[in-house]
């Protein structure tokens, strides 16, 4: 039985609406990450789930048991919110503690139950602050803590990590890893950082404009992207996308030429195009490389003259970026160091099998060969 | 010390603040402290002695003494009217006010926004202009006259009402009552378990302004009480004026009332305020600037 099935959930405030016809089985321990923009529903997703949010149309089971109508506490959920959404008046072991009093459990198993959470969690010695004395780590912990008291179904975490600075979100990241690791629980987790998603998730859920894009694990996502949208958002730096035109056509195969310096021109595996199709192509920044001025192009590549804008050294990769033509820079990632400087002009190669193509509509025709 | 360290220099601007400032100190601070010392004095010193010249504690403990036991302690319990009815009123008011504001700013229901306006028309409305009405319909329901008539009216707080309202759709974070939704608490405890322990400085603000408007209130209890034995201070303190025709130039009575007890029957009424006030500040201010920032 799975934990958490979506059947044709849809979504609209008034005329606006803001998530369509979602369809989404999601099984039991599995870790479940839904990324998108800021506005793409996956916050208003999540939520729905939590029952923070009514159903418009469709409906949500959890466990098997339809729970679109019920109340937030009756779905076996427990929910980590971005803003902690601690009890100010209370200390942390009441706020832990409060779901369970709520509940009616015990006090002996309340303490146990508290104390238990405050273990794994490494909050015991905080037991007895209040929330305005926690940094934002251990705020988090103790929001996640009572989570954990509930023993849920399910987790769901909206956005948990963005109020953290950079070094104590890679640490709490772990930390939710290991968690999920030793409860073993069903969890969804929003974020629009795609780090993130990456690290934690067993399958990505991609939303845009609050309908799905693509569900799979993160390297699929990664290497065959359905669709336009999943290919600039997975992936960083972005994969460099150009737009082309199909200018001849054999069986199997098609012409490409790129709205580029010199006009390029790509011959790719396309079955479906017909010559004149505007398409977009796209590869990413690791796929891509820099010729030097006089040496000759490698068999297999298509060389594109561009010039270097600038540069990011980071230690380990250097980052060009390459005025070629295209209607956006293009990102090339280099291992170690380079000495390319603003201003050289270089050439770029590309391989016809690294290049994804899209169609007018965003949808993929093409993905590139997986070396 | 740092030679960049701007002089301090009396420009223009702090001169003017500084000048409008004194001005306002004396010109409201210079006759309560009058009040005050001239509690102290004689009817004789009052007459005669400059206005600042402190009086003699025989004098004081004379004056006290005449003015609380005239009329078989008729001020006493003009006191104790004044403290049921601000005690009785600031607690209808404040439940009615703070689950009024918090229903107004956390639910949706149909109709709300014309309780909010209404809200406001009856907050903006002055306060004397509905004493008549409150009146008719005090008399109709047989409570003119009655503690229980002066309580039910001087509850009537839609200021406390707004306020309320005010807090709670800006100072309460929306994560926290998701996050007790989402632990079980239903609505009912939404509020009591979650809002109501939040909401201290709200409290102790409409407490006191509720109190304040209440306590002082002349013209409702003017217009509501006929039997003497009822009168708030304000009242009594008036009636005590004119009964006793001690600010007036007539010949004088043989009723106790003075001048001094006058001043120290006017003591009474302002100084409870007074004291609330220093005790409530911190609260009052917290209470006022917790809208302005996020939780």
């Amino acid at each position: 039985m799975a934990a958490v099935e979506l059947n044709n959930v849809s979504k609209s405030f008034g005329p606006v609406s803001v998530i369509e016809g979602v369809d989404l089985t999601i099984e039991k321990g599995e870790f479940v990450v839904f990324v998108g923009a800021s506005g793409s529903g996956k916050s208003t997703l999540l939520r729905m789930i939590a029952g923070l949010e009514t159903v418009s149309g469709g409906d949500i089971r959890i466990d098997g048991k339809d729970v679109t109508f019920d109340e937030p506490s009756d779905r076996g959920i427990a929910m980590v919110f971005q803003s902690y959404a601690l009890y100010p008046h209370m200390n942390v072991y009441d706020n832990i503690a409060f779901n369970l009093k709520l509940a009616r459990v015990g006090r002996e198993e309340i303490d146990k139950r508290v104390k238990e959470a405050a273990r794994i969690l490494r909050l015991e010695p905080l037991l007895g602050r209040s929330p305005a004395q926690l940094s934002g780590g251990q705020r988090q912990r103790v929001a996640i803590g009572r989570a954990i008291v509930r023993n849920p179904k399910v987790f769901l975490f909206d956005e948990p990590l963005s109020n953290l600075d950079a070094s104590l979100r890679v640490q709490m990241r772990l930390e939710i890893e290991r968690l999920h690791r030793e409860l073993g629980t069903t969890m969804i987790y929003v974020t629009h950082d795609q780090v993130e998603a990456m690290t934690l998730a067993d399958r990505i859920v991609a939303l845009d404009n609050g309908r799905i894009q693509q569900v799979g694990p993160p390297l699929e996502l990664y290497a065959r992207p359905n669709n336009l949208f999943v290919a600039g958002f997975i992936g960083s730096p972005k994969m460099n996308l150009m737009a082309g035109k199909v200018v001849e056509k054999t069986v199997g195969q098609a012409v490409v030429e790129l709205v580029a310096n010199a006009a390029p021109r790509l011959e790719l595996a396309l079955p479906d195009a017909t010559v004149g199709d505007a398409l977009t192509l796209g590869v990413r920044p690791e796929m891509l490389t820099i010729i030097a001025g006089d040496a000759t192009v490698p068999s297999g590549m298509t060389a594109l003259p561009a010039r270097v804008e600038s540069i990011e050294r980071l230690g380990n990769i250097t980052f060009a970026y390459l005025d070629a033509g295209t209607s956006e820079l293009l990102t090339i990632q280099v291992m170690g160091h380079s000495d390319l400087e603003p201003g050289h002009a270089v050439r770029v190669g590309i391989r016809a099998q690294d290049v994804h193509v899209f169609n007018a509509a965003g949808a993929v025709m093409t993905s590139a060969i997986q070396r | 010390m740092s030679t960049r360290t701007a002089p301090m220099r009396l420009n223009l601007g702090r001169f003017v603040v500084y000048a409008t400032l004194a001005f306002a100190v004396c010109f409201y601070g210079i006759p309560l402290l009058w009040l005050f010392v001239a509690g102290t004095r004689s009817e004789a010193s009052l007459l005669s002695d400059p206005p600042f010249a402190l009086g003699t504690w025989e004098a004081f403990t004379r004056t006290w003494n005449n003015l609380t036991s005239y009329n078989n302690f008729q001020i006493v319990s003009w006191a104790t009217n004044s403290l049921i009815y601000s005690i009785g009123g600031v607690l209808l008011s404040l439940a009615a006010s703070i689950p009024g504001g918090y229903a107004l700013a956390l639910s949706e229901f149909p109709g709300r926004k014309l309780i909010l306006l209404l809200t406001l028309i009856a907050m903006i409305t002055p306060s004397t202009a509905v004493v008549l009405p409150i009146f008719l319909e005090m008399n109709l329901l047989g409570l003119s006259n009655t503690y229980a008539g002066m309580i039910l009216a001087s509850g009537f707080f839609p200021f406390g009402v707004y306020l309320t309202y005010v807090y709670f759709s800006t100072s309460l974070p929306k994560g926290v009552m998701d996050s007790a939704r989402v632990d079980g608490c239903n609505r009912f405890q939404l509020f009591t378990r979650i809002a109501l322990p939040l909401a201290r400085p709200i409290i102790a603000l409409v407490a006191f302004f509720s109190f304040l408007a209440i306590w002082s209130n002349y013209f409702l209890a003017f217009v509501l009480l006929s039997d003497d034995k009822l009168y708030n201070l304000p009242v009594g303190l008036t009636a005590l004026v004119s009964g006793s025709g001690a600010l007036s130039n007539l010949p004088s009575n043989d009723v106790p009332i003075k001048k001094p007890e006058v001043v120290l029957a006017a003591i009474l009424v302002v100084l409870p305020v007074l004291l609330i006030f220093m005790a409530a500040q911190r609260f009052v201010r917290s209470g006022m600037l917790s809208g302005a920032e996020k939780g």
